[in-house]
């Protein structure tokens, strides 16, 4: 920020208008993590900086909060009422219905370019690598097709290329991607990706779902 | 022995070396295929040259029947030389080196108190090897280790096989530590007295690699456990990802628990609803009209490109004959109702009845569509003769879209010679 712009605030108003931008994003419903803005997660890790913002915050109902790794950082409601509540069931219901395109989505990614888990925060992807894979394999293509015409994604195209870049826009929208530069067609993971898994596991956890993230003990010891 | 004995003895040995080191050379292609495969090929090997590999113990043979393979050292020794992790294997026996050694500084110091200065100086030099191997084993030993760890251990490329091969590098970092553990220098210190030379070697030189050694180890094994953390993580995140999809594709229909009414609300499930912080043109702090006259000055001028009018052409249409008189048939029904509306006891009405009572054949979409239309139709002045209700939900919770689902027409009866 200028020198110019800071000399309207007073000594002690200036930290807090260095954190205007962040702010504002955090207000407008932004995931703060190391990919999608390093300084600012910097800043946000720094607990002082923390406790100034959640001051700030407070008369707005709102207060800082972050998933339980600590890697990503958005706003919570302070207090609870009855409108907040019927804001978070129908957040609560919307991102549950987009549980499924995301999670095949997740493993569509893992299967497509061969790695070992889901695509973690600052993961790479590009979606030319995507679109040669699925090429080759009919199998993935068709994965690919239904996809992306799932209303999550709502492509409306039979041309791969334009179902990849479909599926890649709604996850920047999202917030799950970032695209460093915009006329560069290569994307990075963010961690509100960890922040869907917690999710995930929570629900599991909660309505004691039959899914089981642990290895088999069995085979385990058969090594 | 005499000092011309060991001199013998030596080139007996330098001679022979030579030559069976030479043989790893000339029959490089067989051992490597050995080394590849369970057993070396035999087909391009002379009888003479296999007795040879066999009495060199570069090859052995486990019995009559089977075949020949390379002897366990040669292949160490050939995956040291790859660096080939899968085979590489990491000695971490201190306790026999250590017994070696004791033995060899015994000796040494016999061989001084007789003043056999030959023998000393032998002593000496297998002393200074053995130190250099112990050492020597550490490093390599941690430099196969770093390049399992760097590689992400590429060389397996399953996960499960990747979290076995780090436990497996974890156990042998705890074997070798405590190999580091069992060399006591306060032992040591004591046996090498007050020997200059000995001391250097077994105490100062050798403390001095050892720490670095267990540096390394401790780094390397820090890394190690974040290494295994991270793919058990990927593991488990994995499987959660698979199993939670597939739980979903079988049971379409589930809703988990509405966490947002519960009395403590699940710290992930709050997350507030965004706000914009807007802002206006303001003009009552004098110094920004400026700004806000420049911002004025600085907005693009509307292009009101002229509408060609010779472009324009009137439209022709078509219509089919039979479409028309669907049409028509529509709007008389429709007309029909309206009167029935005025005609009746000034009671509403809904369309869906009437159209259900009249038995049209009309959709029930396109019916109230066209009654809206015909009402919307109508002058003013006749509107206002017309009471129309329409029943109308949201389309969903979270879509504000309103679905009309019938609509219902009475007569108003305040207004007096309207219709």
């Amino acid at each position: 920020m200028s020198e110019d712009m800071m000399s309207g605030y007073s000594i002690a108003e200036r930290p807090m208008v260095e954190l205007g931008p962040l702010l504002e994003r955090l207000l407008a419903g932004d995931f703060i993590c190391a990919v999608s803005d390093d300084t600012a997660f910097r800043r946000l890790q720094d607990e002082a900086t923390r406790e100034r913002l959640d001051a700030y915050l407070r008369p707005l109902n709102r207060r800082l909060a972050s998933n339980e790794e600590g890697s990503v950082y958005f706003l919570a409601w302070r207090h609870l009422d009855e409108g907040a509540r019927d804001q978070l069931s129908r957040q609560l219901a919307e991102t549950v219905g987009s549980l499924l395109p995301m999670l095949e989505w997740l493993q569509l990614v893992q299967e497509a370019l061969g790695r070992d888990g889901p695509v973690s925060p600052g993961g790479v992807l590009k979606p030319a690598d995507f679109s040669s894979r699925c090429e080759d394999n009919q199998g993935l293509r068709e994965r690919l097709e239904r996809l992306a015409t799932d209303p999550f994604f709502g492509s409306q195209s039979e041309q791969l290329d334009a179902q990849i870049k479909q599926v890649f826009k709604r996850l920047r929208e999202r917030g799950y991607l970032s695209q460093p530069h915009a006329d560069r067609q290569y994307f990075v993971a963010t961690a509100k990706i960890d922040y869907l898994i917690e999710l995930v596991r929570f629900i599991r956890d909660e309505e004691q779902l039959p899914v089981d993230d642990q290895a088999p003990e069995a085979q385990e010891r058969l090594l | 022995m005499s000092a011309s004995d060991a001199d013998i003895l030596d080139n007996r040995l330098l001679g022979t070396g030579a030559e069976r080191l030479a043989l790893l050379g000339k029959h490089a292609e067989a051992l490597m295929a050995g080394y590849v495969r369970d057993e070396v090929p035999l087909e391009n090997l002379s009888t003479t040259a296999l007795n040879r590999l066999l009495s060199a113990r570069i090859l052995w043979r486990p019995d009559e029947q089977a075949g020949v393979k390379l002897s366990p050292k040669v292949r160490e020794l050939i995956a040291e030389m790859l660096a080939d992790e899968t085979r590489r294997h990491v000695n971490a026996d201190v306790a026999e080196t250590l017994e070696l050694m004791r033995g060899l500084v015994q000796s040494y110091r016999e061989a001084r108190d007789g003043a056999e200065y030959w023998r000393q100086e032998q002593q000496l030099l297998h002393l200074r090897q053995a130190v250099d191997d112990l050492d020597g084993r550490f490093a390599d030993a941690i430099d196969s280790l770093w390049r399992r760890l760097n590689s992400d251990f590429g060389f397996v490329s399953r996960l499960a096989d990747k979290i076995r091969e780090n436990d497996r590098a974890q156990k042998q970092i705890v074997r070798l530590l405590d190999g580091l553990a069992l060399i006591d220098f306060d032992e040591l210190i004591d046996l090498v007295g007050a020997d200059g030379a000995l001391r250097k070697l077994l105490v100062s030189q050798l403390q001095h690699r050892l720490s670095q050694h267990y540096t390394s180890l401790r780094e390397v094994q820090r890394r190690l456990i974040e290494l295994m953390a991270r793919f058990r993580q990927q593991q488990s995140r994995s499987r959660l990802v698979a199993g939670m999809a597939a739980f979903l594709r079988e049971h379409p229909g589930f809703v988990p628990g509405n966490y947002a009414r519960r009395s403590e609300v699940p710290a992930l499930v709050n997350r507030a609803a965004p706000l914009t912080a807007a802002g206006a043109v303001a003009l009552d702090h004098a110094p920004d009209a400026r700004v806000v006259t420049e911002l004025l000055h600085d907005l693009p001028r509307p292009t009101a490109a002229p509408e060609p009018v010779v472009a324009a052409v009137a439209v022709e249409r078509q219509e089919d004959s039979m479409v028309t008189a669907r049409q028509q048939a529509l709007r008389e029904d429709v007309e029909r109702f309206y009167l029935s509306v005025v005609e009746g006891d000034g009671a509403s009405q809904s369309a869906l009845e009437y159209l259900e009572a009249g038995e049209l054949e009309w959709g029930e979409e396109i019916w109230l569509f066209q009654v809206l239309a015909e009402f919307q139709g109508l002058p003013r002045r006749e509107q206002a003769a017309f009471r129309l209700r329409q029943h109308e939900s949201r389309a969903a919770a979270f879509n504000d879209v309103r679905l009309i689902h019938d609509v219902s027409l009475q007569l108003a009866p305040a207004r007096q010679g309207s219709a």
